[in-house]
């Protein structure tokens, strides 16, 4: 394995040949400083290396400017490009330029530098071998294949369940945007698909700031898709990283998920799906939920089957836990199950198996806060009764309770919007 | 900042890579002042980048957020909080405390 590693610190080039070596032994590394040399000339053997990680700041040059140069060379191996983090108009950039995948530098870890190198590396035997790989290439060879008017399907970022999901943009302007494409076999599932259109639909007809927006949906080739906007900022998980936020911050993140849920519940929507990966962040720091794939109309009848659960363990409620008719309580409680967690950094219930964590919402009494946070304990008493009675019935409810008592704690004035 | 937040962990087989990349972060202190001496603002952006890019890639987040700070302080001309900034983070490199695991 070749490598060319170009970018204009030497800190980093000395960590990822660290890390490509730890991976492969034989590996040779040509780390390229393009504060001391210019771009790589036509006598350059550029074709001798196997993949080039580019940075798309290199000190004097513009990466984007080298990724197009070295992009129309006939001999140019495939290119991870390196951009910044909450910028993806660079990766939407690149990707047209012609990068063969991308990472965002402040986030690229040993593990997805590997993947990276080991995806755009793979022979074609590994490729037929390795069943995760080969599930990667048949997304990304799918992405390429699915025509969208005005949108261009540029790369594969993430694999869900139900979808996988692409960066995408608009060519007018080329604005980043995330397209989803359901998987075949939840296409052939009639119930499933019925949820995934239900969600643009419902979805569509919110219109909030605090909703992730949709702009579009269809079909190509037997493959449905939706078009959604992207989010820079990324979603409370990578936020929270295993740590607590600061309590104000917490209570900011809160406080915009109530206006979200208050907005979601007047057009009787239940979200039934609350977690750290469904609450994500715009470039500003606005916060709106996403995927409403299993959210589902109050006024509907319940086509949940019996023994059918829906949900994340964690954050469910101890009515959903039991299967129980839902209301719009069960996403306040879900929504306290976040709170703690952003307080704490911890969950509020753990447990060795799925099973054993849903119990822990039927029968355990929540931990107290510890002693710093005791001003909010009754605030998250109340978010996560077991009772639903004894719950705080609606969003408004919670907010007017906030506003009671924790005005001195908003670190800034947030608004509804709509 | 808390005690913790002096505290960083970092994988032990790139220990060896520790020390200079420490003796570069003080480097940096020493460019960013004389950037900031001679309001030279694009230098401090290129400087401000650079950090954000390579604290967390060494698991040093703060320095990345630090550089953050210095990015947007530069872009905007704000030599009070690029100067508080700067202060901030050669204090933190000297209180810094590195685990190997």
């Amino acid at each position: 394995m070749r490598v060319l590693l170009i970018d204009d610190d030497e800190d980093l080039r000395t960590l990822l040949s660290r890390y490509i070596r730890a991976q492969w032994s034989d590996a040779q590394i040509e780390a390229y400083d393009p504060l001391e040399r210019d771009l790589p000339g036509e006598s350059f053997p550029l074709g001798s290396y196997d993949v080039v990680v580019l940075d798309y700041m290199l000190g004097r040059g513009d990466g984007l400017e080298w990724l197009r140069i070295l992009k129309q060379r006939a001999d140019c191996p495939k290119i991870l490009f390196l951009t910044g983090a909450g910028n993806e108009i660079i990766a939407v950039r690149a990707m047209k330029a012609g990068a063969d995948d991308y990472q965002r530098k402040q986030e690229l870890t040993r593990e997805k530098l590997i993947a990276s190198i080991r995806d755009l590396t793979a022979t074609e035997v590994e490729r037929t071998v390795s069943p995760d790989l080969a599930a990667r290439m048949e997304g990304h060879s799918l992405g390429a294949k699915v025509r969208i008017p005005g949108i261009k399907v540029l790369h594969m970022i993430g694999e869900g369940g139900t979808a996988r999901v692409y960066l995408a943009s608009r060519e007018d302007d080329d604005e980043p945007l995330v397209v989803k494409i359901l998987r075949h076999e939840i296409v052939l599932n009639k119930k499933a698909l019925e949820r995934f259109m239900e969600e643009y639909a419902m979805v569509e007809r919110i219109q909030s700031r605090h909703v992730a927006r949709i702009f579009g949906h269809g079909t190509y080739d037997e493959n449905v898709y939706l078009v959604m906007e992207f989010f820079e900022g990324g979603d409370l998980s990578k936020r929270l990283g295993g740590k607590p936020v600061p309590p104000a911050e917490a209570l900011k993140f809160f406080r915009e998920l109530m206006f979200a849920l208050g907005d979601i519940h007047e057009k009787g929507i239940l979200h039934r799906d609350l977690k750290p990966q469904n609450l994500m962040f715009r470039r500003d720091g606005s916060l709106a939920i996403v995927d409403f794939g299993i959210a589902k109309n109050i006024a509907a009848a319940d086509r949940t089957g019996a023994g059918e659960v829906l949900g994340t363990p964690r954050y469910m409620s101890p009515e959903q836990v039991q299967g129980r008719a839902l209301d719009l309580r069960t996403d306040i409680y879900s929504a306290g199950v976040l709170l703690y967690q952003m307080l704490t950094g911890k969950h509020l219930f753990d447990g060795e198996t799925a099973m054993e964590v849903a119990m822990h919402h039927l029968n355990t009494q929540p931990p107290p806060l510890p002693d710093h946070l005791a001003k909010y304990q009754r605030l998250v008493e109340k978010l996560v009764e077991k009772d639903r009675e004894a719950r705080f019935r609606n969003a408004d409810e919670v907010i007017g309770f906030l506003a009671r008592n924790f005005e001195q704690d908003k670190p800034d004035v947030t608004q509804k919007l709509h | 900042m808390n005690a913790e937040d002096y505290k960083v962990t970092v994988a032990k087989d790139i220990a060896d890579l520790i020390p200079v990349f420490m003796k570069n972060r003080h480097k940096e202190v020493d460019a960013l002042r004389v950037a900031l001496a001679a309001a030279d603002f694009e230098q401090l952006r290129q400087l401000g980048h650079r950090m954000k890019g390579v604290g967390n890639s060494y698991g040093f987040t703060h320095v990345s957020t630090l550089g953050k700070h210095i990015e947007e302080g530069a872009r905007s001309g704000d030599r009070a909080a690029l100067a508080a900034t700067i202060s901030e983070y050669d204090e933190y490199l000297a209180k810094v405390q590195i685990a190997y695991e």
